[in-house]
């Protein structure tokens, strides 16, 4: 990242589950030719924004999270902040059993299961305080290097 | 954005239309709508997704409560007309494999019917 010619879309969200979908419409518009691209990112920002909204800040509505798209030729960064406690999405919840019958399957832990497999890099720091969670994702067309 | 559903009465059961999108903030409305008809013993219910644009893992986890319901109450649920991008969400949970979902509205509403 950081070539000139990237594109960058950045925004600072109300932590309310309402904004999520209002979010959603400006990533697709950032996305125009890159439809299941903007789909997938899409739902990776909800379920991260969920859970920071919903568990992190338990619903107070008077926070705010930034958050930046940036994208070169080969590859789209996402970079979630909040204010939250410091939490770690990835390090904390083990993948689901996707093989567990009906009756057992427990409600939950599924977003962070969407996370892992649509994007390529996940990372998590908590410099200066809250959370910043960064997604790369590769852009169809360009194979991983080496 | 947001979610609205319709109910009607068809054979065999209810047909529950699910329109719009389908997150952490309209997942409470289908909660109530499914729920709500899923109570009385042998219940059946058809949701017709094909109006649906959009689920997170918080729709999911209505169909899921749905569906253990519906078990629950020797029901049925049928889910059908899931669109690519709702189809391929329910693929990587795994729910493909543990509910009913039949392709087109008239397949579930042939399941909706069987023995």
């Amino acid at each position: 990242m950081g070539n000139t010619g990237n594109t960058i879309l950045e925004l600072r969200l109300p932590s309310r589950l309402e904004a999520i979908a209002g979010l959603a419409e400006e990533v697709t518009a950032f996305l125009p030719d890159q439809p299941r691209v903007a789909f997938e990112i899409n739902l990776c920002l909800d379920e991260l924004l969920t859970n920071t909204i919903s568990h992190g800040l338990g619903g107070a509505g008077d926070h705010f999270i930034d958050v930046r798209l940036e994208r070169s030729d080969a590859w789209l960064e996402v970079v979630i902040k909040d204010d939250a406690p410091a939490f770690d999405p990835f390090a904390e919840v083990g993948p689901p059993d996707l093989d567990t019958d009906l009756e057992q399957r427990p409600i939950g832990g599924l977003g962070v299961h969407f996370v892992r497999t649509l994007v390529d890099v996940v990372g998590v720091s908590h410099e200066g305080g809250g959370n910043r969670v960064t997604l790369r994702k590769r852009l169809a067309g360009h194979a991983p290097a080496g | 954005m947001s979610l609205n559903t319709a109910t009607e009465a068809i054979e065999g059961g209810q047909l529950l239309r699910v329109l719009g999108r389908l997150d952490s903030s309209t997942a409470p409305v289908l909660e109530k709508a499914l729920l709500g008809l899923l109570e009385q013993d042998g219940a059946r219910v058809l949701v017709d997704f094909a109006a649906l644009g959009y689920v997170s893992s918080a729709g999911l986890r209505v169909v899921l409560m749905a569906a253990k319901q519906a078990r629950l109450v020797k029901g049925r649920l049928v889910l059908c007309e899931l669109q690519p991008h709702v189809a391929d969400v329910f693929e990587m949970s795994g729910f493909t494999r543990i509910l009913e979902i039949a392709e087109s509205e008239a397949a579930g509403r042939a399941r909706l019917v069987a023995p």
